[in-house]
C-alpha cells in the first residue's frame, strides 16, 4: 500500500528566504510522524502547507494520493487539523464548537450526536459538553480541539505542538488519547513537536534544521545511530578502575570524583567491571535520550521553552 | 447552505448571549436622541424627538453592521476563521453567512430601539410605515454589513484595528446628518457629508419614518429630509439608486475579498501601527 502522505522535494521560500529546502519523506498510514526541530527549521511552514493553507514554491504534497495544492477540497475532508494556537469559537459552548463543525464538514445530521458523544468520550468530557470554551482551562481546549480534529474521522490527523504550553500531567493524558486513536482507529497522526522525550513515543522522527531534513528513522535506530549509553562509576581505587578501563580499551574522562564511560554495549562494560567488583563504590547507567541525539545532529540543544 | 445557516445561528447567539452590549446598545441610543433633540428643539425640526430617534436607529444599524468588521477581525484573531479555512466549508458561503448574521442583528437592534420608540411617544399614522422602516433596516443592515466584512479582510492587525475602526465610524456617523442636520455643518465638513454613504441612508430612512414620502422635492428640502449638494437636489429615487449601488459594491467588494484573503498572515500580536493593512 502507498504511504498516506508522501512529500517529495518539497520547497518553499519567501522571497529570499528558503523556509524549508527540498525535503522528500513518507508517512505510513497508521503510524505516529514526528517531526522535530527547533523554532523555525520549517516545522509550521511543512504542516500548514500540507493543511492545504500555504501555498508551495516547488516539489509534490500527497495525502492519500490527492494533491495538497491543487485537491484542496478533498484533502480538507481527509484531515483533522490541531493547531498550535487555540481555534475554537470561546464564546459558544464545547457542544457548539463540535456542531459547527459537523456542518463545515457536511456530517450527515443523524450521525452527529453519535459521533459527538463518541469523541467527547475519548477525551473524557462527555460531562464538560455544555460549558462555555472560554471557562475551561488550556489542557481542556486541547482537548476540545483534539475531539474537533476527530469528529469527521479523518485519515490524518495534523497536531502541530500539541503539548506545548500544558502542564506534564496534561500532556501525559493528551498522548493517552494520540495513542489510544492511533491503535483504536487507526489514524495517522502527523505531529510536530520540540519535546524530545515526545519524539521517542512515535514510530519514526524526522529532524528538521534550517529547512533540511537532517535525520529520519524509527527513535530506535536514531538512539541507537547518535547516542551512547553513559556509566558514572565512583571508586575508592582510582588507579586500579583507571588501569582496568584502559586495559580493556574503554574510553573514560574523569569529573567530579566520577569516572565517566560512554560504551556502546554497556553489558561489556559491566563484565568489566564485574571482574574487580571490589573496585567500584557506586554505578550510575544513563541511556541516551533523544536530546544527545538532536545535539549530536545539529550540534545545538533544543529550546524547551516557548 | 448549511454552512450559511450554521453561521447566521452563531452570530445571533453571540448577541443574545452578550446582556451587556445588549442593555447598553439601547440605552446610548436614547442619550443621544435625548442630548441632541434638547439642542435642536428649533423651528427648523417640528418633532425633534421622531427627528433624532430615526437618526439614532439608522446609525445604530450602520454601527451594528460596521461591527462585522471587529466580529470579523476577533475570528482571526481567535484563530476561528483558522478552523473555517482548513475546512471544506465554501468560503463563499462562510462570507455570507457572515453577512446575514451581521444584518440580521443589525436590524433586530434598530427594531428593539424602534420598539422603545413607539412606547415613548413617536407615532405612525400608516400601517405600510413599520414594514417599510423594516425593509430600509435589512437593506442598510446587508449594504454596511458588507463594508464591514471588506474592511475586515483587509486588516492585518487586530489590536489596533479597533482603534482606527473608531476613528473611521464615528466621524462619518457624526457627519451623516443623522444627529447633526447637514444645514448646521461648516463648507468643508459638509463636503465630507456628501462624500459619506451614510448620508444618504440617513436621508432616505428618515423620510420613511416620518411619514414624509409624498411630499413634493421642495418640502422634502426645507424639512432637510434630502441631500441638497449647493443647489444639486438629490432625489429619493436617486438617494435610494446611491444606496443600492454603494451596497451592492460592498457586498462584491467583501465577498470577492472574503474568498481571497489569506486569514494565515493576520499578525495576531503586533502592535506596529503600519502593519495594519498590508
Amino acid at each position: 500500500m502507498d504511504p498516506i502522505i508522501q512529500v517529495k522535494n518539497f520547497t518553499k521560500r519567501y522571497g529570499d528566504f528558503v523556509a524549508v529546502n527540498d525535503i522528500s519523506f513518507d508517512v505510513e498510514e497508521g503510524s505516529i510522524f514526528a517531526f522535530l526541530g527547533p523554532n523555525g527549521a520549517g516545522k509550521s511552514t511543512t504542516i500548514n502547507t500540507l493543511c492545504t493553507i500555504f501555498e508551495k514554491t516547488s516539489g509534490s504534497l500527497l495525502i492519500d494520493g490527492k494533491d495538497v495544492t491543487v485537491q484542496k477540497g478533498e484533502v480538507r475532508s481527509t484531515i483533522g487539523v490541531v493547531f498550535q494556537d487555540s481555534t475554537l469559537d470561546a464564546k459558544m459552548t464545547i457542544e457548539e464548537n463540535l456542531k459547527m463543525h459537523c456542518v463545515f464538514y457536511n456530517i450527515p445530521k443523524r450521525e452527529v450526536e453519535e459521533r459527538i458523544q463518541f469523541v467527547l468520550k475519548l477525551v473524557d468530557l462527555v460531562a464538560e459538553r455544555k460549558k462555555l470554551v472560554a471557562a475551561l482551562s488550556g489542557g481542556m481546549k486541547r482537548r476540545v480541539e483534539i475531539a474537533r480534529g476527530l469528529i469527521h474521522y479523518p485519515k490524518v490527523l495534523f497536531l502541530d505542538e500539541p503539548t506545548t504550553g500544558l502542564d506534564p500531567q496534561t500532556r501525559a493524558h493528551i498522548w493517552e488519547y494520540i495513542i489510544k486513536l492511533q491503535k483504536e482507529r487507526n489514524i495517522t497522526i502527523f505531529l510536530t513537536t520540540h519535546y524530545m522525550e515526545e519524539a521517542e513515543i512515535c514510530s519514526k522522527v524526522a529532524i528538521i534544521d534550517g529547512g533540511v531534513i537532517v535525520a529520519h528513522d524509527t527513535p530506535y535506530a536514531l538512539k541507537k545511530k547518535y547516542t551512547r549509553d553513559k556509566a558514572y562509576i565512583s571508586t575508592k581505587n582510582e588507579a586500579a578502575l583507571e588501569r582496568l578501563l584502559t586495559e580493556h580499551d574503554l574510553n573514560f574522562i574523569k569529573k567530579d570524583g566520577y569516572y565517566r564511560v560512554e560504551a556502546e554495549y554497556l553489558a561489556g562494560l559491566l563484565e568489566v567491571l564485574s571482574i574487580h567488583k571490589e573496585y567500584v563504590t557506586n554505578i550510575e547507567i544513563k541511556k541516551g535520550t533523544f536530546n544527545d541525539v538532536f545535539l549530536e545532529i545539529t550540534g545545538k540543544k533544543i529550546r524547551e521553552d516557548t | 447552505m448549511n454552512t450559511v445557516f450554521a453561521l447566521w445561528k452563531r452570530g445571533l447567539k453571540a448577541f443574545v448571549r452578550n446582556k451587556t452590549g445588549l442593555v447598553l446598545s439601547l440605552i446610548f441610543p436614547f442619550f443621544f436622541v435625548y442630548v441632541f433633540g434638547a439642542i435642536f428643539k428649533n423651528d427648523f425640526i417640528e418633532d425633534p424627538i421622531s427627528y433624532m430617534l430615526s437618526g439614532v436607529i439608522i446609525t445604530t444599524v450602520f454601527e451594528s453592521a460596521l461591527n462585522l468588521a471587529s466580529s470579523t477581525v476577533d475570528d482571526m484573531v481567535s484563530g476561528f476563521m483558522k478552523e473555517v479555512l482548513v475546512s471544506p466549508a465554501k468560503r463563499i458561503a462562510v462570507a455570507m453567512g457572515q453577512l446575514l448574521s451581521a444584518a440580521t442583528v443589525s436590524t433586530l437592534q434598530g427594531v428593539l430601539i424602534l420598539a422603545v420608540g413607539l412606547l415613548t411617544g413617536i407615532k405612525f399614522t400608516s400601517w405600510t410605515t413599520p414594514l417599510y422602516i423594516l425593509i430600509s433596516m435589512i437593506f442598510i443592515g446587508i449594504a454596511f454589513s458588507g463594508a464591514g466584512l471588506f474592511m475586515a479582510t483587509k486588516v492585518r492587525n487586530g489590536q489596533t484595528f479597533q482603534i482606527v475602526k473608531t476613528a473611521v465610524t464615528m466621524p462619518l456617523t457624526f457627519l451623516s446628518g443623522a444627529y447633526i442636520p447637514l444645514s448646521m455643518l461648516p463648507d468643508t465638513l459638509r463636503f465630507v457629508a456628501y462624500m459619506n454613504p451614510m448620508t444618504y441612508a440617513t436621508a432616505f430612512f428618515r423620510m420613511i419614518v416620518l411619514e414624509k414620502t409624498n411630499l413634493s422635492i421642495t418640502e422634502l428640502k426645507n424639512e432637510g429630509l434630502v441631500v441638497d449638494i449647493n443647489g444639486f437636489i438629490v432625489t429619493p429615487l436617486m438617494t435610494f439608486a446611491i444606496i443600492l449601488t454603494i451596497g451592492l459594491v460592498f457586498l462584491l467588494l467583501s465577498t470577492n475579498s472574503f474568498v481571497k484573503t489569506d486569514f494565515s498572515r493576520l499578525n495576531r500580536s503586533a502592535t506596529d501601527a503600519n502593519e495594519l493593512w498590508g
